[in-house]
Formats: structure tokens, C-alpha cells, sequence
């Protein structure tokens, strides 16, 4: 029997699949800024632009561009598997 | 070209493992085939237990010009785990059918992946000559490595890797909300039959991609 170093396990694996928790409202697709892997580290990328906004080696620092940039609307920060970590939304004002 | 033949050469089969580790790759993979136009066949399309599995596997295979084989799961991951043999059994009944077989099926053409790339020569030794491709089970290379064989088979204005990976990401946000709006828990998520899944690749694709590309 061949056995190889680490892989992923089961649990770790689910985790992937597990949907976020949230608040009920949501802001326009074309308002969504979204942090996702890249090859070369993470991108921050406004849904509905053709290009990325900016480059980061790591990912706090994309999450941080990524607030900067949203003024106030939904920011969706992805897993490398691009399913979701994270899901920011503004507080909605009284 | 008759519907058949038109289906033929639209159809891809696809070869994978169906454990949990593998669901995220899985994911991508029938995302990008849908994405760049082609129709993922696989064996868990349907399910009949009155069905012999290698027939339905046969069937597949014979009504499918391309084919994605991941033979990624050649090695055991722990001890006391088997290693797969389903991937490299069906692997080579498709290079088979490809060999034995008249007319239009001589045109099929697959595309090999491995976690690494020479890992599958130990253990396969008669692909030696091959050309595979390797996708270190991350996702987002797996879009690209299958994105750019069908560039490579003569696939043209198709967007790039880079903005299919994009897309991805966007779907993998709508499909979450969607879900979770529709009432779905993690469980739904996680044992989701591929069919539903396809379905609502295909609906997104349809709605978001098709008029922008």
C-alpha cells in the first residue's frame, strides 16, 4: 500500500462547503467586491469590471483593500476553492 | 450534422472520483466545461439501481467525443485506504473504444489529469508517452489546465483562464445565497446531486455569462 504525505481530510474538506452566516439583505451584483485567489496571491475584483482592481501578496491586506474600495456595499472574500469565507455587509442605517 | 452527431461532438465525459476531498475540484470542472459551451456527462447523472454502473459508464463513453480523466486518486492518502482503480479502468476502456472502434468514434480525444506530473508514470507506466496534465488538486489551476486544453483542441474566443476562475468565484457567491435564501443547510450543500448542481451552473451561465461573453 502507497501512502502519501497530507492531503486534505474529510472534516477540513466540509468546511469548504459550509455557507456563511449573514444578514438577510444583500447589495446589487454589480456593488459586490470580491477577494479571490490568485496564482500569484489575492485579488480584489468589483463584480461586473472586466480586470482585477489590485494585486496582494496576502490575503488580510486584500480583505482591507477590498473595504476600502467597497464604499459601503457587500464585500464576498472567497476560499482558494472559491467557495465563500467570508460574507462583509454594511450596517443598514435606522 | 444530425442531432446525434451534434451531441457527440458536445459531450464530455467526465472521469473523476466522487469523495467529499474532491467535491470543490469537481465543482470547478463542470463550471468550466458548462462555461466554455461543452456537456458534461458523468456517471452520476442519473441514478437507476436497476442499472449496471459499467454499462451506463459504456454508454457514456460511446456518446462522448471528449473525455477529462483524473487519475489523481492513483495513491492512497493514508494508511490502510485503497487506492482507486475506477479512474484508470474507465480511462482505458475509453482509450480502447477510441482504438477498436470505426468511424466517428475514432475522433475522440481526452485530456489526462494528475495531481502531479510525472507521479502517474509509477504506477502507469504505459501512459509513459502521454501528455497529461497536472492540477496539484488546487481548483483554480484545474480551470485553467481544462480551459486551455480546449484552446489547445482549436476552442477559440473563449475568455481567459484567469476571468473563467472570476466567474466562478461570482457563481460560487449567487449559488450560496441562492441556496440559503431557498432554505438549503450545509448538509443539502454537501450531498447536492450532480444533476441539481449542472442545473443550476447552466441557469447562472445562462442568466449572467451568455449575453456579457
Amino acid at each position: 500500500m502507497i501512502v502519501h504525505g497530507k492531503i486534505l481530510g474529510r472534516k477540513r474538506a466540509r468546511e469548504g462547503l459550509k455557507m456563511p452566516k449573514r444578514s438577510a439583505s444583500s447589495s446589487p451584483k454589480t456593488e459586490r467586491v470580491h477577494v479571490i485567489s490568485r496564482k500569484d496571491g489575492w485579488a480584489v475584483k468589483k463584480e461586473g469590471n472586466t480586470k482585477a482592481s489590485k494585486l496582494f501578496d496576502k490575503k488580510e491586506a486584500a480583505v482591507e483593500g477590498a473595504r476600502k474600495l467597497s464604499k459601503g456595499h457587500d464585500i464576498i472574500v472567497h476560499k482558494k476553492d472559491g467557495s465563500i469565507q467570508k460574507w462583509e455587509r454594511p450596517e443598514k442605517k435606522a | 450534422m444530425s442531432s446525434s452527431e451534434e451531441d457527440f461532438s458536445r459531450n464530455v465525459f467526465i472521469n473523476c472520483p466522487f469523495d467529499p476531498e474532491y467535491v470543490p475540484l469537481l465543482r470547478s470542472l463542470l463550471f468550466t466545461v458548462i462555461f466554455v459551451g461543452y456537456n458534461p456527462r458523468i456517471a452520476s447523472e442519473r441514478f437507476d439501481s436497476g442499472e449496471a454502473r459499467i454499462s451506463k459508464i459504456c454508454d457514456l463513453i460511446k456518446c462522448s467525443r471528449y473525455s477529462i480523466h483524473d487519475i489523481s486518486r492513483i495513491q492512497s492518502s493514508r494508511r490502510g485506504e485503497y487506492y482507486r482503480l475506477n479512474m484508470p479502468l474507465e480511462l482505458g476502456i475509453d482509450i480502447g473504444c477510441r482504438l477498436a472502434s470505426k468511424g466517428i468514434l475514432q475522433s475522440k480525444t481526452c485530456l489526462i489529469l494528475e495531481k502531479d506530473k510525472y507521479r502517474y508514470q509509477k504506477a502507469l507506466s504505459d501512459l509513459s508517452n502521454s501528455d497529461i496534465k497536472s492540477h496539484n488538486n488546487d481548483p483554480e489551476t484545474l480551470v485553467f489546465q481544462v480551459r486551455n486544453w480546449f484552446t489547445e483542441l482549436g476552442l477559440r474566443n473563449v475568455p481567459s483562464a484567469t476571468k473563467i476562475w472570476e466567474r466562478f468565484n461570482e457563481f460560487m457567491a449567487d449559488f450560496f445565497e441562492a441556496r440559503e435564501r431557498d432554505g438549503y443547510q450545509d448538509r443539502d450543500l454537501e450531498f447536492m446531486p450532480v444533476p441539481e448542481y449542472m442545473d443550476f451552473v447552466k441557469e447562472w451561465i445562462t442568466e449572467n455569462i451568455r449575453q456579457v461573453k
